[in-house]
C-alpha cells in the first residue's frame, strides 16, 4: 500500500479521529458502549457502511447530478444500512435487541455522510474505500475505549466475561451505576478528548477570547 | 447492439446537472437500491423468525431452570407444550394455533381483550387469550406451569415468566425478559439472588386467598419476598403485576380448573 | 529566627527561576496561613473592601459549626439508639469498643456518649474527604500554576455533610476526586467553576452507587436496622403518618431524625444563615426567592390534591423542614459563584430551585429528595438567566438614551 493510502487508513485513528477531534457521532456512542459485545457489533457495522458507502458513492461521482446529490447520498448510505440491519437482526439477534434503532440511525451518522461529502465525491473508489473504512476504524477505537471503561467499572465485565466478581454475586467489587447511564458516555470522551489534547497540542483549538490579567507594577 | 450503445453513450455525455440526466439517476439508483434491499429482506426473514422464536424459547427453558449455556434451546424446548387459554373461562381453548398466536398483539385487538377498570399492573387492556407452556415429564405427566405475565414498573412495562409446580401453587421461578428499570436499583429484578427467593414461596394461603407480596416488611414468611433495597417503586410493580396475573382476572381460575382437571 | 524570615529565606526557592518553582502553589499555601499574602492590586481604579476571597471562604466553614456540631450528636443519637433496640451485644466494630473501652457506653441518652460516636463517623468521613480532595486540589495547582484557595476547605466540609454516615470510605473519596475535578478544575479552578463542586461530587455517588445514597437500611450505620428518612415515608404513606413513626414537626425542625450527616436539622442550618446573612457573604435574594419558590408552588399543589400522590397534600413548612432543604438552601443556593450574578437573576435563581425542589420531591416518582437535583439544575441556569437580565437592563436604558 502506498504511503498516501496508509496515512488515509491510519490517520483517522488518532490524528484526525472523528470523534475527538470532530466531535462526531457522539449520539451513537453515548447509546451503544455500555456493553462490549454491542459497541463490538455497531463498530464493525459502522465501519462496513462508512467503507461500502464511500466506496459506491465514488464510483458514481461523475454520474451524480449536483442537485441532488445529498439525497442520492442518503439513498446509498439508507440502502446499506438496512442491509447490515438485517444481517445483524439474522446473525446476531441477541444483540440485535440492544442495538435497536441505534443500527437504523447510522444513517444519520455525521461521519459516514461526512466522509461521503467531504471525500468521496471528489477522491477515486478505492481510496474513498480505505478513507471510509479509516473513519470508521477511529470511529470504533473510540466506541471501544469507551466501551471498556463502562462494561468493567459498570458492570465488572468485559465482553460480558466476569472480571470483578460483583458484590451481588458475592464477590468483591461495588459496580458503578453511573457509567451504565449514557451520560457517563459524556465525561469519559471529554476525558479522553483531555487524555488527546494532552499528548498531541497540535489537537488544542485556539482560545476564542483570553483572560487578562493585570499587570503589576 | 449499435444502438443501445448510442443511447448509453448519449446518456453520458449529458450534462450532470441536466433534467434527464438527474431523474434517470435517481429513479435507477432508487430501483436498484429497493431491490438490494427487499431482496435481503427476504432472503433473512426466515432466519429472523426462527431467532425470535428461540429467543422466546430461551427464557421459557430459563425460567423452568433448565437453561444453560450452550443447550440445544429447540430440542429441550421440545419437552414444553404451548397451549392457548382462555383466561375468562380459565379453560384450555383451541381457537388459536399457539405455535402462532401473539398475546401481545391480542392484548391490542378489541375483540381478543378487554379494557380493564381496576388495573393495579397498568396495563391497559388484558388480553383475553394468553399462551402458557406446560413442562411435561418423560412419561408425558405434567411438571411446571409456565405463565405469561407483565406490568408496569416504574420506567417501563415489565415482561416477564413465571413458572409454577405441577399444584399450581407453589412458585419455582420468576424471571424478566423485557425491561428498562435503573440500572443497580430495579434492574436487579435480574438479580439471581434475588430471584432465588421466589423458589419454594407459595401463591395462595390453604383457603384459596392469594397471599403472595413483595414488600419490605415480612408479614408471612410463606408468601413473602423482600422488596429490592432502594426501589420501591419497582418493587410495588413487580408485586401489583404478579397479584393481578395471579389473582381472579388473571391465571387464577385457569390454575383452579387445571387441578380439578376441568381445564 | 522568626516564622516570617524563616518564609522570607524559603521564599527565594518557589519563586519563577527557583529550584521549586513548580511547587509555588504549595509554598503560597502554606505561607498564606500564617500571613496575609503580599500581593495587592496596585492600580486605581479598584474596589476596596476587607472582605478577600479567604475571608469569605472562612465565614462559610464558620457557619458550619452549628450543622457539625448537631450532626455529631445526631448521627450517635441515631446510631446509640438503634444500637439499643436492637441489642448492644449482637453488634461489633472498632467504634463500639472504643466507646466501652473509654467508659463512654452505648446510651442515647447520654449527650457525650452520642457526641463521640458521632465523631467517631465523621471524622473518617472528613478526613478522607480532605485527604482526597486535597491531593487532586494540589495536583492541579502545581500544574497549573493555581493558587490553592480556601474554596476547597468549604467544599469539602459541605460534601462531608451531605453524605449518609454510612459512607463507604473510598466512595467518600471518589466522590470529592470527582467534584474538584469534574466539577471545578476542568473549568479553571474556584471562581471559574458554574456547578457547585461538593454538590457535583454528591450527585456523582447518587448515580453511581445508588443502593449507598439512597434506601432505608443506609441512613443508620447499624447492620440490620432500616429506617426511611422522613421524605422516604411521606412520599410512601403521607406526611401525616409520619406521627406514626413518632415524628413531630419539631423533631423535624431540631433535627433528632434520620438523614445525611448535617442536613437533619432546619434550626442548626438556621442559625448558620442569620450569620452568614449578617456578615452579607450570602446574598439574602436568592434566600428569598427559592423561599418563595417553594412555598408558592407545593401551596399550589396542595390546593390541586391528588387521590393517588400523598406528596401533593404535603405542606410547605414540612417542605422546610424534611430532607435536605434547609441545608441546600444555606449551604448550596447561597453560593455565589455557581449561582445568579444580578440581583433580580438571583431572586429567579432562586425561585427556580424551590420549584424545582418541590416538582422532584413531589412529582418524579423515582428521586424521593430533589434538592442536590434542583440546585444542580439552577447551577446550569444561572449565566442564561444572568443573560437575559443583563439583555432586558440594556434594552431598558437603550430607550432613555435617544
Amino acid at each position: 500500500m502506498s504511503q498516501t493510502r496508509k496515512q488515509l487508513l491510519t490517520d483517522p485513528l488518532v490524528d484526525n479521529n472523528p470523534i475527538t477531534l470532530q466531535v462526531l457521532g457522539i449520539c451513537s456512542a453515548l447509546a451503544v458502549t455500555s456493553s462490549l459485545n454491542v459497541a463490538f457489533v455497531m463498530s464493525l457495522a459502522v465501519i462496513a457502511v462508512c467503507g461500502f458507502s464511500s466506496l459506491f458513492i465514488s464510483f458514481l461521482r461523475h454520474y451524480i447530478p449536483n442537485s441532488i446529490r445529498i439525497i442520492v447520498q442518503m439513498v446509498i448510505i439508507a440502502s446499506l444500512v438496512i442491509l447490515v440491519d438485517q444481517i445483524i437482526k439474522a446473525y446476531a439477534y441477541e444483540i440485535s435487541k440492544t442495538l435497536s434503532v441505534f443500527v437504523g440511525l447510522i444513517i444519520t451518522n455525521c461521519i459516514v455522510m461526512g466522509r461521503a461529502e467531504a471525500f468521496a465525491m471528489k477522491n477515486k473508489p478505492f481510496e474513498s474505500f480505505i478513507d471510509g473504512v479509516g473513519n470508521g476504524l477511529g470511529y470504533s477505537l473510540l466506541l471501544m475505549a469507551v466501551g471498556v471503561i463502562r462494561e468493567l467499572f459498570g458492570s465488572g465485565s468485559l465482553f460480558g466475561v466476569m472480571i470483578f466478581e460483583p458484590v451481588s454475586n458475592g464477590g468483591w467489587y461495588v459496580p458503578n451505576g453511573l457509567l451504565l447511564l449514557p451520560p457517563s458516555a459524556f465525561f469519559i470522551i471529554g476525558f479522553i478528548i483531555w487524555g488527546v489534547r494532552t499528548w498531541k497540542k497540535s489537537q488544542v483549538e485556539s482560545r476564542e477570547y483570553k483572560i487578562q490579567t493585570i499587570k503589576e507594577h | 447492439m449499435s444502438n443501445s450503445n448510442n443511447i448509453f453513450t448519449k446518456f453520458k455525455e449529458l450534462p450532470v446537472d441536466g433534467m434527464t440526466k438527474t431523474i434517470v439517476v435517481a429513479v435507477s439508483l432508487c430501483l436498484v437500491c429497493s431491490m438490494v434491499v427487499s431482496f435481503a429482506a427476504v432472503n433473512l426473514k426466515n432466519i429472523q423468525e426462527i431467532n425470535k422464536a428461540i429467543d422466546k424459547q430461551k427464557n421459557i427453558l430459563q425460567v423452568a431452570g433448565v437453561y444453560y449455556e450452550g443447550i440445544d434451546v429447540k430440542k429441550t424446548f421440545s419437552s414444553f407444550e404451548p397451549v392457548v387459554v382462555d383466561l375468562n373461562k380459565g379453560k384450555f381453548t383451541n381457537k388459536f394455533n399457539p405455535i402462532t398466536f401473539d398475546d401481545k398483539a391480542a392484548a391490542q385487538d378489541p375483540e381478543l381483550s378487554i379494557s380493564l377498570n381496576d388495573d393495579p399492573a397498568s396495563i391497559g387492556r388484558r388480553t383475553n387469550f394468553a399462551t402458557v407452556y406446560l413442562l411435561k415429564k418423560e412419561d408425558g405427566s405434567l411438571d411446571k406451569i409456565i405463565l405469561p405475565i407483565h406490568g408496569y414498573g416504574l420506567w417501563s412495562t415489565l415482561y416477564g415468566f413465571i413458572a409454577l409446580e405441577k399444584n399450581g401453587n407453589d412458585i419455582f421461578g420468576l424471571q424478566f425478559y423485557q425491561h428498562a428499570e435503573t440500572p443497580g436499583l430495579g434492574a436487579e429484578v435480574d438479580n439471581p439472588k434475588w430471584k432465588a427467593q421466589w423458589k419454594g414461596k407459595k401463591l395462595n394461603n390453604d383457603n384459596g386467598e392469594l397471599m403472595i407480596t413483595v414488600a419490605k416488611t415480612q408479614k408471612n414468611k410463606e408468601h413473602h419476598i423482600d422488596a429490592l433495597a432502594g426501589a420501591t417503586l419497582t418493587s410495588n410493580g413487580v408485586d401489583n403485576l404478579v397479584k393481578f396475573w395471579m389473582g381472579e382476572s388473571g391465571f387464577k381460575k385457569f390454575l383452579k380448573n387445571l387441578q380439578n382437571g376441568a381445564a | 529566627m522568626s516564622l516570617r524570615s524563616y518564609f522570607n529565606s524559603l521564599e527565594p526557592h518557589f519563586e519563577k527561576g527557583g529550584k521549586y518553582e513548580k511547587y509555588y502553589p504549595i509554598f503560597e499555601m502554606v505561607e498564606t496561613i500564617f500571613f496575609t499574602s503580599n500581593t495587592v492590586t496596585k492600580v486605581a481604579p479598584h474596589a476596596r473592601s476587607y472582605v478577600d476571597m479567604k475571608r469569605v471562604m472562612t465565614y462559610v466553614v464558620i457557619s458550619t459549626i452549628p450543622c457539625i456540631l448537631w450532626a455529631l450528636y445526631n448521627t450517635g443519637l441515631q446510631t446509640n439508639s438503634a444500637l439499643a433496640s436492637l441489642g448492644v451485644e449482637a453488634q461489633s466494630g472498632w467504634r463500639i469498643s472504643f466507646l466501652q473501652l473509654t467508659g463512654l457506653g452505648i446510651n442515647p441518652d447520654s449527650l457525650i456518649s452520642n457526641v463521640f460516636h458521632g465523631l467517631l463517623y465523621f471524622l473518617p468521613i472528613y478526613l478522607t474527604t480532605l485527604i482526597a480532595g486535597g491531593i487532586c486540589e494540589v495536583t492541579f495547582a502545581t500544574i497549573r500554576g493555581h493558587e490553592v484557595n480556601e474554596g476547597f476547605l468549604v467544599s469539602s466540609m459541605l460534601f462531608a455533610l451531605t453524605l449518609p454516615a454510612s459512607t463507604p470510605l473510598w466512595q467518600v473519596a471518589l466522590g470529592i476526586a470527582f467534584g474538584v475535578v469534574v466539577g471545578k478544575e476542568v473549568f479553571g479552578g474556584t471562581g471559574k467553576n458554574f456547578l457547585n463542586p461538593a454538590l457535583t461530587g454528591r450527585a456523582f455517588l447518587y448515580f453511581a452507587y445508588p443502593a449507598y445514597m439512597s434506601g432505608d437500611s443506609i441512613w443508620t450505620p447499624v447492620d440490620g436496622y432500616s429506617g426511611a428518612t422522613s421524605l422516604g415515608i411521606a412520599a410512601a404513606e403521607g406526611y401525616e403518618s409520619l406521627s406514626n413513626y413518632g415524628i413531630t414537626w419539631t423533631d423535624a425542625f431540631l433535627g433528632t431524625i434520620q438523614g445525611s450527616l448535617g442536613e437533619t436539622s432546619t434550626l442548626a442550618c438556621a442559625i448558620g444563615l442569620v450569620f452568614l446573612l449578617l456578615t452579607k457573604i450570602a446574598n439574602y435574594r436568592m434566600v428569598v426567592g427559592c423561599l418563595a419558590g417553594m412555598i408558592v408552588f407545593s401551596s399550589f399543589l396542595n390546593w390541586i390534591g391528588s387521590d393517588t400522590n400523598p406528596m401533593f397534600s404535603m405542606p410547605w413548612y414540612w417542605h422546610l423542614v424534611i430532607g435536605s432543604y434547609a441545608f441546600g438552601l444555606v449551604f448550596m443556593v447561597t453560593e455565589p459563584v455557581s449561582g445568579s450574578h444580578t440581583n433580580l437573576g438571583r431572586y429567579i435563581y432562586g425561585a427556580l430551585i424551590g420549584f424545582m425542589v418541590v416538582m422532584i420531591r413531589v412529582l418524579n416518582p423515582a428521586f424521593p429528595e430533589g434538592m442536590m437535583l434542583a440546585i444542580l439544575f439552577g447551577n446550569i441556569f444561572a449565566p442564561l438567566i444572568d443573560h437575559f437580565v443583563v439583555m432586558a437592563n440594556i434594552k431598558r436604558r437603550a430607550k432613555f438614551s435617544v
